[in-house]
């Protein structure tokens, strides 16, 4: 650099401004806090600041090393947990809830005793009842339902437990999925899997301890958030993988710069952040330092993990992969990697089961069958990979939607849709749980003749939040974090562990 | 409800009877100082202590005589705990009445020896009408309320019989601390099957095939904030219970046939078979009893080598170690887990280089009850040394040389549940041997396919 590119006005307007912008009313107001009721008010502001962990949740948050494995509360039967969300909320009256007395109703108005007091996201006036859409078999050992649209999963039956009767309070995509992600339909809480790794860090010290993968070619609804980090550190959010292309997004290093300059560059960087945080103290500088550090490793590691093309054909053949395409069966295939590697948290989403029957693609005969199509065999891979390879044990594996669908045929605005669906419903759907010490062939939960509302065994997003963290050794009432004057935590203020579908 | 004097006065008796303990115990202690000199205590204190006293315990003689009337306690109890203490306040007022006389002789004495004995005796037996027989001894065992009766683990849930293995079981839980041996709370008793058709003084707690007209079966099901909660100020029965105690009476509250003889709706088919798997859940893999730390240079000599290790939950010294990020780790390497073998539980060497000289350090390494060998140089020669590690649950050799042969070696490995073999040189025909000689564990051979299905890659679309 020259002299006089140093002297350009315009750098020394741009230093002049990041001077200016450590001047935050935040920072004035800390280090102004100097007369008493300055004091009064800087304890205030601590509240508002970088929270830190409840005093009784015994989780030490260690900036310098914030992956670093950490104990549970207590040992936990699961070591990590493989969430694989159908965003758009399957139907469970077509895939697990067997309703031969909704057939008897079929094309009959629905009566006024289940409309009254309701809303709906789209039925208005008086729907049709909608008969199941699919042929329904006991399976395996424990005699569970599965229909015909799951042939493949239905083998594997026997390995899972089904929580038949969940139910919701939010019939929209968007804060549904944030409530059965981050424990609140608002946006700005932590999500599951950044609890987890908050909780427990991560094994492997090469790849990060969250990591995303979307298939169905689009993002769930609620966007990011259902894999943020809320207000604990950043460290923990999720971190979106593509199964094509560059797995990470800018993770090769750009054109001639080899790996040495890379290290030599980040050191820089670190160096600076390292200042910065013995002026500021700010527990978030850390983070970034710890997260340059780990992208650095990952751009050797990632890679590696995330090429599927290293797997023999016949695990191809398994999980049905199909080469160079972002798709589920590839992102189930590297969910089994990922956790292999010691990954403690992978969330897959698949967009595109909201079958509302408003064209082919969304209805319950044509394009939800597609969609069971392009899961159900790699779904059942997972589970028998995973067992074959002495994981499912340690793994938890939950599958579910955001809510259900109604017993109703969707009358859109008041009109028949022109294909058979269903229009979005709180009051019961079914989620499936497998390994990770969860009782196996296993039926928690009942929903009343025709599937409408949960009868025995309810169980809220709360609840499968509060037994996902008691597999990984959390105690969910004591597992808290510091933020805004109170300890928070992700089932901020409900939830019971269903002790009974524990093993 | 309306309480009337009387019984309000009844139910002070528990509060109240704390006072002539405590003071009475106050007034032998000054006294024994008095005696002795140590202290200077005036006689009038103790005088005034023991007056108090006095008045005290006979006030709770006759407050519990009016709690016992109302017949909630088991009479045979009562009747002795009221006796001791009356002879509680009878000996308090002998007292009184030798220190107002001033006669300190050696009659006195035995009797505040005597009293001494009295106040402990009387508090706990009324200690054991309140919480029962078995409260404080119930803290040293694993499971409260086993003072009744053990039941074996439920093995084949069909053999099982319905009231004595399932049924009685959650009584004894949840119900017999207040309608037991020791109280009667409603004047109603559980422990037996004649006092359970016979009911409290509201009447009968069950009826025969009709759950839902049950007294019993419309307590439990309320809310646990109603005032008929039962058990009361407990949280409600899990859902599952709740649903076996309902089948239960459904099929006529039998006491003596076994459940195969019952028709089981599917999802009481589930509850039950639940209790056949949860039988097995004592021995985890964690042990029971505490262990002292480990050396702190160990495991930091291990973290330089990149191995993680750290202790299975907060609050406990068992440790696991995973070898994840340290793959390239050499045999002698792991003469660092042995230090920590009383430690050590969970072991994670997957995926690492090691290879059969490794298993000696291994095998002292006796508390482990996982270990995991997934795809390292682990051969037949190194399963041998393995034979030592009596306490293991799980054992993965995917990936590994292994064969039949060596696996065999492992016989000796009563715990052993989990046993992984995929990938490794077992062959096709050793599998049912494998079964034969290990009745207890789980293996796995692996090589699971999912069979395509033409339909897999048909993609439906409208008609016409």
């Amino acid at each position: 650099m020259t002299q006089k590119e140093l002297n350009n006005p315009r750098l020394i307007k741009e230093a002049n401004e990041r001077i200016m912008r450590h001047l935050t009313r935040r920072h004035f107001l800390k280090e102004s806090a100097m007369g008493m009721g300055a004091l009064a008010l800087g304890s205030f502001l601590t509240s508002c600041g970088t929270g830190t962990a409840a005093p009784d949740s015994g989780i030490v948050f260690d900036p310098a090393h914030p992956l670093a494995p950490k104990l549970p509360m207590f040992p936990g039967k699961a070591k990590s947990v493989i969430y694989l969300h159908m965003a758009g909320a399957p139907s469970h009256l077509e895939l697990f809830d067997y309703k031969p007395d909704l057939m008897k109703l079929n094309g009959q108005d629905c009566p006024q005793s289940l409309l009254k007091g309701k809303r709906f996201a789209f039925i208005r006036g008086v729907p049709k009842m909608l008969g199941p859409q699919a042929r329904f078999e006991q399976r395996g050992q424990s005699g569970a339902w599965v229909s015909d649209n799951l042939p493949h999963f239905a083998t594997v039956a026997d390995e899972v437990c089904f929580l038949k009767a969940v139910t919701t309070d939010q019939f929209n995509h968007a804060p549904a999925q944030l409530l059965i992600h981050t424990g609140t339909p608002r946006l700005g809480r932590p999500s599951i899997g950044a609890w987890a790794t908050y909780g427990l860090g991560s094994e492997n010290q090469n790849l990060p301890g969250f990591v995303v993968l979307t298939s169905g070619g689009h993002f769930p609804d609620a966007g990011k958030s259902v894999w943020g980090s809320g207000f604990l550190p950043s460290v923990y959010q999720g971190v979106q993988c593509r199964s094509t292309g560059d797995p990470v997004l800018f993770i090769k290093s750009p054109d001639g710069l080899d790996r040495d300059m890379r290290k030599a560059s980040i050191d820089a960087i670190n160096a600076v952040n390292q200042q910065e945080y013995k002026e500021y103290n700010d527990p978030e500088i850390m983070s970034r330092i710890s997260q340059y550090e780990l992208a650095y490793r990952m751009q050797i590691s990632v890679p590696d993990t995330m090429n599927i093309n290293d797997e023999p054909e016949y695990m191809h053949e398994m999980y049905g992969t199909k080469p160079n395409v972002a798709c589920f069966a590839n992102n189930a295939l590297l969910a089994r990697k990922l956790v292999e590697k010691g990954v403690r948290f992978v969330q897959l989403f698949d967009w595109g089961w909201d079958d509302h029957g408003t064209d082919a693609d969304t209805a319950l005969d044509i394009g939800l069958i597609n969609k069971c199509r392009q899961t159900d065999k790699a779904v059942t891979a997972l589970l028998l990979d995973l067992k074959q390879r002495g994981m499912l044990e340690e793994t938890l594996v939950v599958w579910g939607g955001e809510f259900g669908r109604t017993p109703m045929m969707e009358n859109r605005d008041g009109k028949q849709n022109p294909f058979k669906g269903r229009d979005h419903h709180v009051d019961a759907f079914t989620i499936w749980m497998a390994g990770g010490g969860i009782k196996k062939g296993y039926t928690y939960g009942e929903t009343d003749e025709i599937g409408y509302s949960a009868i025995s065994g309810k169980a809220t997003p709360f609840d499968v939040q509060a037994t996902i963290l008691n597999q990984l050794g959390f105690d969910h009432i004591k597992f808290t974090y510091e933020y805004q004057g109170r300890p928070c935590r992700l089932t901020d203020v409900s939830g019971t562990v269903i002790d009974d579908i524990i093993a | 409800m309306v309480l009337s004097v009387t019984e309000f006065l009844g139910r002070l008796h528990p509060a109240l009877v704390h006072l002539p303990i405590g003071i009475l115990l106050i007034g032998l202690l000054f006294q024994w100082f008095y005696q002795r000199g140590t202290y200077a205590v005036s006689l009038s204190v103790i005088k005034i202590i023991f007056l108090a006293g006095t008045a005290c315990a006979w006030i709770s003689c006759i407050t519990g005589y009016i709690l016992s009337s109302s017949g909630d306690y088991e009479s045979g109890l009562v009747n002795w705990h009221m006796w001791m203490g009356i002879a509680v306040a009878l000996t308090a007022s002998l007292i009184f009445r030798k220190i107002i006389l001033q006669k300190t002789d050696s009659w006195y004495k035995a009797l505040s020896i005597g009293l001494l004995i009295l106040i402990m005796v009387t508090g706990h037996l009324g200690g054991s009408l309140t919480h029962g027989a078995d409260y404080i001894s119930s803290a040293f065992k694993s499971d409260s309320g086993t003072a009744y009766k053990i039941h074996p683990p439920i093995i084949h849930v069909e053999e099982a019989r319905v009231y004595a293995d399932v049924i009685q079981p959650l009584f004894q839980k949840d119900c017999y601390n207040c309608h037991g041996s020791g109280r009667q709370k409603g004047k109603l008793r559980m422990d037996d099957s004649s006092s359970i058709m016979k009911g409290g003084k509201d009447g009968s707690i069950l009826i025969p095939f009709k759950a839902p007209e049950s007294e019993l079966m419309k307590r439990i099901i309320l809310p646990t904030d109603d005032e008929h909660h039962m058990p009361k100020g407990k949280p409600s029965l899990k859902e599952s219970q709740i649903a076996l105690i309902n089948w239960w009476i459904s099929t006529g509250a039998d006491f003596h046939k076994k459940v195969k003889e019952f028709e089981q709706p599917t999802r009481i088919r589930g509850y039950l078979l639940a209790l056949e798997n949860s039988s097995n859940h004592a021995d985890s893999m964690v042990p029971p009893s505490p262990v002292e730390e480990a050396d702190r240079k160990t495991i930091n000599a291990l973290k330089e080598k990149g191995v993680e290790v750290i202790p299975v939950a907060q609050n406990s010294h068992y440790l696991m170690a995973d070898f994840i990020n340290s793959v390239s780790i050499h045999d002698k390497d792991l003469a660092l887990l042995v230090p920590l073998r009383k430690q050590l539980i969970w072991l994670k060497l997957g995926n690492t280089k090691i290879g059969d000289s490794s298993t000696i350090y291994i095998g002292q390494c006796t508390e482990l009850t996982q270990l995991q060998l997934e795809r390292t140089g682990i051969s037949n020669t190194g399963l041998a040394s393995l034979q030592s590690l009596h306490k293991l649950q799980s054992l993965n050799l995917v990936g590994t040389s292994v064969t039949a042969q060596g696996v065999l070696s492992l016989k000796t490995l009563k715990q052993l549940k989990h046993l992984y073999l995929y990938q490794t040189g077992v062959g096709d025909k050793d599998w049912t041997m494998l079964a034969v000689n290990f009745p207890k564990t789980q293996i796995d051979s692996g090589g699971y396919t999912v069979s395509f299905i033409a339909a897999d890659t048909v993609v439906v679309k409208a008609g016409k």
